[in-house]
């Protein structure tokens, strides 16, 4: 699977994540969300530049807990919960948040 | 977004559906990529031969394995087994009954391997050569077993379909058609060391987070270590634990307990997965391999006793397989038991009088619980046969004040599963584990309409997880689903008999 | 066998054909279920945790139906009815097979007329099932007609020998005896004990390679007969 956009072509897998991580770019990440019918707002880019910063350094997504924390943090203490999380992003903080931040998908019991 | 899934209205009740033939005939899991296949051993592609190494190898499995074997054989197509699998009540398809299921399989058995098979016509024997249409639909039903052996507690004959799915599997990966979802993942646990792929500097970064949390909560300096040369414990806990909620709850509970216990206990980088794929598609030299980095992980860090997570088919692999698989255990302290499971660890702390507990801690929590399938029906935990029911439930009645059981027939071993089970917890399944648990919803939604129960707890990282993720679709919010060492976290006081 | 006639000779050959069938094709079955290594434990659990309790286990099984009990009462009802009541008719067939006959073949003779009936009745019932029920009726394959009927029939020309057209049953007893002693005699010409002792062959033909060895199998099952040790004493596995 694949899409195009602004002329360059993105390789996906079957669930619709990058397969080229290093492609990914602020636009990608617009598309894929668009995609998943979400409305990209501040809050959404918190969560994706936090995602991205972590798996950078750990080259893994990071623990549910670890992303409410840091969120919460940030944004006030009443949105680090999974709550919030999920209100961002219905399809679950791990793999929806993680396939706009174009993260590989988590695999294994989540 | 996928399209919502459509779902019955919960009623309490458990209503055995008539059939509708084909319903999920177009249930396909994604197949394994090249590398995830070869990684394992098993051809990159379809071998060009197909047919007959499959039925070469399912000759080679009939002469290996005794379940096969007889369950091939004496079947008499009863049907008590067929109205017990939840992914036929959820779906309908008939051939989600177990002897249907079973039937993908045993009639090209009766083709090659028995003499009527081979000499009369099919149409009298019910016999089928393994044709294009036969592999698609072993491909699609074999993976919509979650191998929760259900069925083989009513067979007359303890025929278990666990058995036959596995059979399947081996046989399609032998000749290159693997599933995406578990070869994927053991190649990660075999080149990584636990299923999520998380590397070691990754894993103690988690866990230095989880020692800060716990003591910014409590106050208390409770330790989370990681690769600890010489601790008396090697805690082996399935990856999810530090990746999910609520699987960290649980996961921080074992640490407190440990902490109270006054034993010195470590996760190891190396072995950092109690889960096992191998089990799932049926392929023994695999299981072997992930369950042999916990022994060498136990030897190289010179631990006294191994004990393991709340993770349910694990507990299967390491209660009834490891010994056979890596034994003997002979490099362990023998005054405990090889594996433990940390429920027993509890449990024998609480009736030793080791915990100082405060029920009221869980008492916004009106509590039930799950029995995990491989657990149920699997394993066992302490001294008597079905100690693997009571263990956990002595736990939770020791941590909270509410406690209430489900329907009888949906409980203990006649639990009914996740629906996520088995390999198949994955995205293009989500409609099956919607289906699939259906049963377990009824059952839940009656006791939280009649005696406000709010809270379901259990000891599987995978019906933690598929029970968050589908439970909604039926209106029952994912803050249900509780780790049953959660409630114990919340309840110990600590520093309160440390060591006893 | 001089002097016997030709059907006669023609029915002795096929009986020691159909015994042969029906002991070596069991036989080796039961070698082979017997013979094929168990890798890895997997008695379904709560499990008996002594050998003794396992034997115990697979004992209710087999004189009980313990777990189709579990699973649906109105198939145990007619399975449980159909077994008793087929063992009761095989003991009272004993009586063409020993000579003298036991007190306790003689005293299970007027039960085991019943029984003959009942058994017919259950197989009929079962049939009905099969047919009856949405679930059953896609699982049924001609087998188990088959199997059904062929039984059926068997107990229905046996009761229309007792009650119908009565058979001479001194003659029958002496052709039996004569066939399990190797010496064969004269068979009585009676068309129904023909009929009946034919459709008795098939089944002894059929058994060794149809579901009915589930009869000799179900002692061979892991999940049922396996003791679970398996923390305590090492399970290993000879293939690997």
């Amino acid at each position: 699977m694949a899409f195009d956009l602004n002329g360059v072509t993105y390789e996906t897998d079957e669930d619709g994540y990058l397969v080229n991580l290093d492609q990914w770019n602020k636009d990608v990440a617009q598309y894929l969300a668009t995609q998943e019918g979400l409305d990209m707002t501040d809050a959404h880019w918190e969560v994706v530049d936090f995602l991205r910063e972590y798996y950078d350094e750990y080259k893994i997504a990071p623990m549910i807990r670890i992303l409410t924390k840091a969120i919460g943090q940030k944004l006030g203490k009443e949105k680090g919960n999974t709550k919030y999380l999920y209100d961002l992003y219905p399809g679950g903080p791990a793999k929806q948040a993680c396939k706009i931040a174009g993260l590989p998908k988590p695999t294994g019991c989540v | 977004m996928a399209a919502k899934i459509e779902t019955e209205t919960l009623t309490g009740d458990i209503n055995i559906p008539s059939i509708q033939p084909g319903a999920t005939a177009h249930y396909k899991s994604n197949p394994a990529k090249e590398d995830h296949n070869k990684f394992l051993g098993f051809p990159g592609a379809r071998v060009e031969n197909w047919r007959e190494a499959a039925v070469e190898h399912m000759g080679e499995l009939l002469g290996k394995y005794k379940s096969l074997r007889v369950f091939m054989d004496i079947c008499v197509r009863c049907g008590s087994c067929a109205d017990k699998c939840h992914y036929y009540i959820g779906t309908r398809d008939p051939n989600n009954m177990p002897v249907a299921r079973q039937e993908l399989m045993r009639k090209v058995y009766r083709k090659y391997f028995t003499p009527a098979g081979k000499l009369l016509p099919d149409s009298l024997t019910g016999a089928s050569e393994l044709t294009e249409a036969v592999m698609t639909e072993w491909y699609s039903y074999f993976h919509q077993c979650s191998q929760c052996r259900r069925c083989s507690v009513y067979c007359p004959y303890g025929i278990d379909t666990a058995e036959v799915s596995m059979a399947a599997r081996e046989i399609m990966d032998h000749v290159g058609i693997g599933q995406k979802y578990c070869n994927e993942i053991l190649g990660k646990v075999l080149k990584v060391g636990n299923n999520l792929g998380i590397e070691p500097h990754a894993l103690k970064n988690t866990l230095e987070f989880v020692e800060e949390d716990v003591k910014e909560v409590t106050g208390a300096d409770v330790r989370y270590p990681m690769d600890e040369k010489g601790a008396d414990v090697l805690l082996v806990a399935p990856s999810a634990d530090f990746f999910s909620t609520p699987h960290i709850e649980g996961f921080t509970g074992y640490g407190k307990v440990f902490h109270e216990a006054g034993v010195s206990w470590t996760v190891s980088s190396y072995a950092s997965e109690f889960a096992n794929f191998g089990m799932f598609i049926g392929n023994y030299d695999t299981m072997k391999k992930v369950a042999q980095r916990i022994r060498d992980a136990a030897l190289d860090l010179g631990v006294k006793r191994i004990v393991v997570g709340e993770c349910g088919h694990a507990w299967r692999v390491g209660y009834s397989f490891w010994n056979t698989l890596i034994g003997p255990f002979d490099f362990l302290d023998p005054k405990y038991p090889a594996p433990q499971h940390i429920c027993e660890f509890t449990l024998d702390l609480i009736r030793r009088d080791g915990l100082k507990l405060d029920k009221s801690a869980n008492d916004e929590f009106t509590v039930t619980f799950h029995d995990s399938c491989n657990v149920a029906r699997g394993s066992r935990m302490g001294d008597m046969p079905g100690g693997q029911f009571e263990v956990p439930r002595e736990i939770i009645k020791a941590v909270c004040n509410k406690y209430v059981e489900m329907d009888q027939n949906t409980i203990r071993e006649f639990t009914y599963c996740c629906g996520g089970g088995g390999g198949l917890l994955t995205d293009e399944l989500m409609d099956l584990r919607v289906k699939g648990v259906l049963p377990r919803a009824n059952a839940l939604k009656e006791v939280m309409d009649r005696h406000g129960v709010n809270t379901m707890a259990m000891i599987c990282a995978i019906c933690k997880a598929q029970f968050t993720k589908v439970l909604p679709n039926y209106g029952i919010p994912m803050e249900t689903v509780a780790s049953l060492h959660q409630l114990v976290s919340n309840a110990v006081v600590l520093g309160g008999k440390i060591g006893v | 066998m001089g002097g016997l006639s030709a059907l006669s000779i023609l029915f002795a050959a096929m009986f020691y054909a159909a015994a042969a069938a029906l002991f070596f094709g069991f036989l080796s079955k039961i070698y082979q279920f017997a013979a094929t290594p168990s890798p890895l434990k997997i008695p379904t659990a709560p499990a008996p945790t002594t050998a003794l309790g396992a034997a115990g286990r697979v004992a209710g099984e087999v004189l009980f139906f313990t777990s189709l009990f579990k699973g649906n009462k109105w198939t145990w009802l007619g399975g449980y009815v159909f077994h008793v009541a087929l063992a009761l008719v095989l003991l009272r067939h004993l009586r063409y097979f020993l000579q003298p006959t036991p007190k306790l073949v003689e005293l299970a003779g007027p039960p085991g007329v019943w029984a003959g009936i009942i058994m017919t009745a259950a197989l009929v019932y079962l049939w009905i099932r099969r047919k009856a029920v949405d679930r059953a009726a896609y699982i049924s394959l001609l087998a188990d007609y088959f199997a059904l009927g062929l039984i059926a029939l068997i107990g229905v020309t046996g009761l229309v020998m007792k009650f119908v057209i009565r058979t001479d049953v001194a003659a029958v007893k002496s052709f039996i005896i004569g066939l399990v002693t190797f010496s064969p005699v004269e068979m009585p010409a009676d068309p129904m004990f023909m009929l009946h002792l034919l459709l008795v062959m098939a089944l002894m033909v059929y058994f060794p390679f149809s579901k009915l060895l589930h009869a000799g199998g179900v002692f061979f099952s892991p999940t049922r007969a396996q003791v679970d040790d398996c923390r305590e004493r090492r399970h290993v596995n000879p293939w690997a």
